[in-house]
Formats: C-alpha cells, sequence, structure tokens
C-alpha cells in the first residue's frame, strides 16, 4: 500500500515540474519526486513484524528483521537529494540576479 | 597498484585542490597524466573493496573497454585542460571531482554506486556549464539530469526488489534464469531513460541544445566529448550485459533510436549556427553508438565513441574560440576562417571528412565495419538510415566546410595558440594514420566486454 503513496507522490513531483512555470515550485516538485522516491525505496526493505536489524549478544535467535540495505541506500541518495537541491537554488539565485524574478514566463518576455 | 585510485586520487586531489587553488589546474594535470600512465600498469579484473567479496561488496570491473574509456577520458581531460590553462582555472576541483565520477562509472560493477556516481558527474557537468553564463540553461540540464537520474535508481531498486542483488554481474546471471521477461521492461525502461538523458538519446536531450549551443571552449569539448563519451561506454556496457530488448521493446527502442539519427541530422542540415551544427551532430551519433550496442556490435561501437569524442572535442574547440573572438557563431559571421589559420583549417577538414566517413579516414574504417556487421545482422532498415544520415550529414559539413574556408564579405581575425594548433594536427594525423593502417584496430574483437565471459564462467 505505502509504494502506491510513494509512486503517487513521484508521479505528483513529476507533474509538479511538467507544469510549473516558476523555478522555486519547480525546485519543490523535484523534492517531492524524490522524497517518493525514498519512500519506495524504503518500502521494498519492509518486512512485516520484522526488528530493526541489529546483532547484539542479547539478540533472540529466529528473529525476522527488516532489510537494511535499502535504508542505507536511501540515506546516500537523500544526501545527493541535498547536494542537487542547494546547486538548483544556487541557480535559481543567478537566475533571479539576471532576471529579477522566478517565474520563467516573465524570463521569456525579458528574452 | 588498484583501479581504485582511479577514483581515490583525483577525488583526494579535489579536495587539496580546494586548498590550493593556485596550483589546482596543474594539479590537475599532474593527476590526469598519473591515471593515464597507470591504466597501462594495472592488470585486469575485479577489484573487491573492502574485503566484501561478490556479490555482496562494491567491486571494480577492469577490462580493455573499461580501459579504453579510461584512456579517452582522462586523456581528453588532460588535454582540454592544458589548452584552456590561465583562462578556466577555477573549474579545476569541479574537473577533478568530474575525473573521479566518470573514472567511477566506466569501473564500478555495482549498479547504486554507479547511481552515486551518475549523480557525481551531474553535479560536476552543471557546475562545467556554469561556464557558459547561461543560468537558465543551466537550471534546465540540472532539472532534467536530476529526474533522468531519479528514473534511472527507480529502475535499479524495482531490480533489487525482484532479485535481491546489486551486484552487476550477479543480477545478469539471475536475470538469465529469468522466465517472465515482461516484469523485467518497467525497469529496464526506466534505467535506459535515465542513461538516455545524459547520453544524448531522443528524446530525453532537450537540454543539450541550451548547454551545448552557447559552450565555450571548455564546457563543449568537456560535455559534448569527454561526458559523452564516458556515458557512450555506460550505456554500451548495460545495453549489451544487462538490458534484455526483445519483442516489442527491441522495435520502440529501435525506432526511438533511429528517429534520433534522422532527427538530429535533420535539425544540424536546417541550422546556420557553427555550435548547433556541431551538437545535433552529436546527437545523431549517440543514436548510432546505442543502435550499435542494442545489435551487439561492441568494437566498432567502442571506435566509434573515441573517433566521434576526439572528433567533437577538436570541432568545438576551433568553432568556440572562432565564436569567442568573433561574438557569434553563425556560419556566415565565420566566413574565411581558415584562409588564415590554414594548419587548423587542414586539421578541422580532415577530421570533418572522416566524421562524415570519407575513406583513408578512420571514420570510414568504422563506417564500413560496422555496416558489414549490421548487414550481416539482416538489419538493412538501419543500414538505410544511417547510410542517409551519412549523406545529410556530408551536405551540411562540405557546406559548412566551403563556408570556413572562402573568404566572404566580413572580417574575420582569428588567433589560435600553438597548443591548440599541435592538439589539432596529432588528432588529425592519427585519423589519418588509423584510417590507412587498420590493423592495430582490427586486432581486437568483440570480448573486449569480459562481463559476459565472468557471468559464464560463474
Amino acid at each position: 500500500m505505502i509504494q502506491y503513496a510513494a509512486i503517487i507522490l513521484f508521479v505528483f513531483g513529476l507533474y509538479g515540474l511538467l507544469t510549473q512555470r516558476n523555478i522555486i515550485k519547480m525546485i519543490i516538485s523535484l523534492n517531492i519526486m524524490e522524497i517518493g522516491l525514498f519512500i519506495f525505496i524504503i518500502s521494498i526493505g519492509f518486512v512485516y513484524d520484522g526488528v530493526a536489524p541489529i546483532i547484539s549478544s542479547v539478540s533472540e535467535t529466529g528473529l525476522l528483521f527488516v532489510d537494511p540495505l535499502p535504508q542505507a541506500l536511501v540515506l546516500t541518495a537523500i544526501v545527493i537529494g541535498v547536494g542537487t537541491t542547494a546547486l538548483a537554488l544556487a541557480f535559481a539565485k543567478s537566475i533571479h540576479n539576471k532576471y529579477q524574478t522566478f517565474s520563467l514566463d516573465e524570463m521569456e518576455e525579458q528574452l | 597498484m588498484s583501479a581504485i585510485l582511479l577514483v581515490a586520487i583525483p577525488l583526494l586531489a579535489a579536495f587539496i585542490s580546494i586548498l590550493a587553488k593556485k596550483f589546482a589546474p596543474y594539479l590537475l594535470i599532474v593527476v590526469g597524466l598519473f591515471n593515464f600512465v597507470i591504466l597501462f600498469l594495472l592488470p585486469d579484473g575485479f577489484v573487491i573493496i573492502g574485503g566484501f567479496e561478490q556479490p555482496l561488496g562494491i567491486n571494480l570491473l577492469l577490462d580493455t573497454y573499461s580501459r579504453i574509456a579510461l584512456l579517452l577520458i582522462n586523456g581528453l581531460i588532460v588535454i582540454i585542460t592544458f589548452l584552456n590553462l590561465g583562462k578556466y582555472d577555477k573549474y579545476a576541483s569541479i574537473i577533478l571531482l568530474a575525473m573521479a565520477s566518470l573514472n567511477g562509472l566506466v569501473l564500478t560493477n555495482d549498479l547504486f554506486n554507479l547511481f552515486v556516481f551518475l549523480e557525481i558527474s551531474g553535479i560536476a557537468a552543471y557546475l562545467i556549464t556554469t561556464s557558459n553564463k547561461r543560468p537558465l540553461k543551466t537550471f534546465h540540464y540540472l532539472i532534467i539530469g536530476a529526474v533522468g537520474s531519479s528514473l534511472f535508481l527507480f529502475g535499479v531498486v524495482i531490480l533489487y526488489s525482484m532479485f535481491g542483488t546489486l551486484n552487476m554481474v550477479d543480477l545478469i546471471q539471475k536475470i538469465q534464469a529469468v522466465d517472465n521477461y515482461d516484469q523485467l521492461i518497467l525497469p529496464f525502461i526506466l534505467m535506459f531513460i535515465g542513461l538516455g538523458v545524459e547520453t544524448k538519446l531522443l528524446p530525453f536531450n532537450s537540454w543539450v541544445k541550451g548547454v551545448l549551443g552557447k559552450s565555450n571552449t571548455f564546457s563543449g569539448p568537456m560535455i559534448g566529448g569527454v561526458y559523452a563519451a564516458a556515458f557512450g561506454f555506460v550505456l554500451g556496457r548495460y545495453i549489451t550485459n544487462v538490458f534484455v530488448f526483445e519483442g516489442n521493446l527491441l522495435l520502440v527502442v529501435t525506432v526511438l533510436l533511429c528517429l534520433g539519427i534522422i532527427i538530429g541530422e535533420a535539425m544540424a542540415y536546417s541550422s546556420s549556427k557553427a555550435r548547433e551544427i556541431l551538437l545535433f551532430s552529436s546527437v545523431a551519433q549517440a543514436s548510432i553508438v546505442a543502435i550499435l550496442f542494442v545489435n551487439g556490435i561492441i568494437l566498432w561501437a567502442v571506435y566509434y565513441i573515441v573517433a566521434a569524442a576526439l572528433s567533437k572535442t577538436v570541432l568545438f574547440l576551433v568553432i568556440n574560440k572562432a565564436t569567442k573572438d568573433k561574438g557569434s557563431d553563425e556560419l556566415n559571421d565565420l566566413q574565411g576562417l581558415f584562409v588564415d589559420n590554414k594548419v587548423v583549417g587542414l586539421a578541422y577538414t580532415l577530421i570533418t571528412l572522416s566524421v562524415m566517413g570519407l575513406p583513408l579516414l578512420v571514420g570510414f574504417v568504422v563506417k564500413i565495419n560496422f555496416l558489414t556487421e549490421l548487414a550481416i545482422a539482416d538489419q538493412i532498415w538501419m543500414i538505410i538510415v544511417i547510410l542517409v544520415a551519412s549523406v545529410v550529414e556530408g551536405i551540411y559539413f562540405v557546406r559548412m566546410l566551403i563556408k570556413l574556408w572562402y573568404k566572404g564579405d566580413n572580417e574575420i581575425s582569428v588567433k589560435y595558440n600553438l597548443s591548440f594548433k599541435i592538439v589539432f594536427v596529432v588528432i588529425a594525423l592519427a585519423f589519418l594514420v588509423f584510417g590507412s593502417y587498420k590493423a592495430p584496430l582490427t586486432s581486437l574483437d568483440n570480448s573486449i566486454d569480459t562481463v559476459m565471459e565472468v557471468v559464464d564462467n560463474g
């Protein structure tokens, strides 16, 4: 079920990217899309009734663990996503310095 | 010595270069040369990282295929940096980052690791294109690139949920055991789109015109030459070994790639701007490369990538330098460029004729061989598309050459440094030599890509 929610979020983000004409809104759409993807990644590691995959001296044998790999992957993906967003915001700032607007329509009028 | 140095040393140098900005370009050249030299010393095979055996840990694969790619990438980066010394020095740290990530892209045998390198190389590419001073175009590139890599990751994650592995060799073994092919179509399409964005395949290449159409002597060769080559090699590796294109999916991919060739050449033909002609020609070349890999023609696809990367580097350098000095890239404004630059003109002409596929030049050898292999594979329609594209390519390149060689009404004065001339002449001579002396080219075969060999041997 959560995977459907993740895909819907991803599609919302993609829709926003295709329809929005404001640079900041486009960056937000990109983030929504990425969050949908991150939730999807986490969801594939989910195991019903599973516990955190930590083995200790007191762990019981026969425990059902969730898959830890997607969690490790999503951490990396989040860091990369933050980097991309920071870069996109830096570009947005330089675009604003040049055109004094975040709106693509207003930029096209100036060109 | 290990192949991991090809990634680790540029990455370390990138951090050091921030502390010593003055010496950063020289550090970049030294690191590039170091990588180039150790590529001749490193043995073929897998590099296990952290002691985790396959398929658990991340590992790198160095074979003839990746070695050719790495020699090309590192060699071209050194050349481009050397030619731009003193002009784009502040980008040295970014180029070191690009070098590390592109080397990693070509070497890695892990799908998630590939995504990470895809993103890092993407970030470096966006920063390289800021040198064009067109922030809006760079922003578009970033958005399309980020969507592409997200789709790639989506495909990778779906494959992981199906097979429980991210190791390429392990994944191929598991894919071979699948009897329901339909469930593989979605992840393959998503990954293909992800790689197609950076490889400039139609219809995922809308960023190209904004980025390469306004490029300079630094960003043009880097994006049009180095990045195009690196992603061509990565796409080739995945098309050949991982993606299984069958039935309707094969038809859709083939039609898309053929459309890419036709539209790319048509756009180049209809353009009157020199940079646009080159970039649309690159779009068509990227589709040809993908078609060759789809048909299992690995060796000649590799040579085609190498020839395209070297030729596009020279062509972009010549045109972008002239554009910078003249202030326009309209062919009419560049008319007579070679009247006072005969050496550059001759090198440019030889390389252009090679791209067109004229005899005695390396482009002809590559084209005739892959067309022969396509004929053996009974792909007559593809041969017709490529031949028609070559004719169109011939028309617009000859038209371009005539403009550049014959003096017009306007005055044009462009001075190329000696270092530029030496690079142009050496590459042009290499095209001439390997066009007449084919033995080194034919000494290899499709087995340069050893992934399937490893898979078959377990």
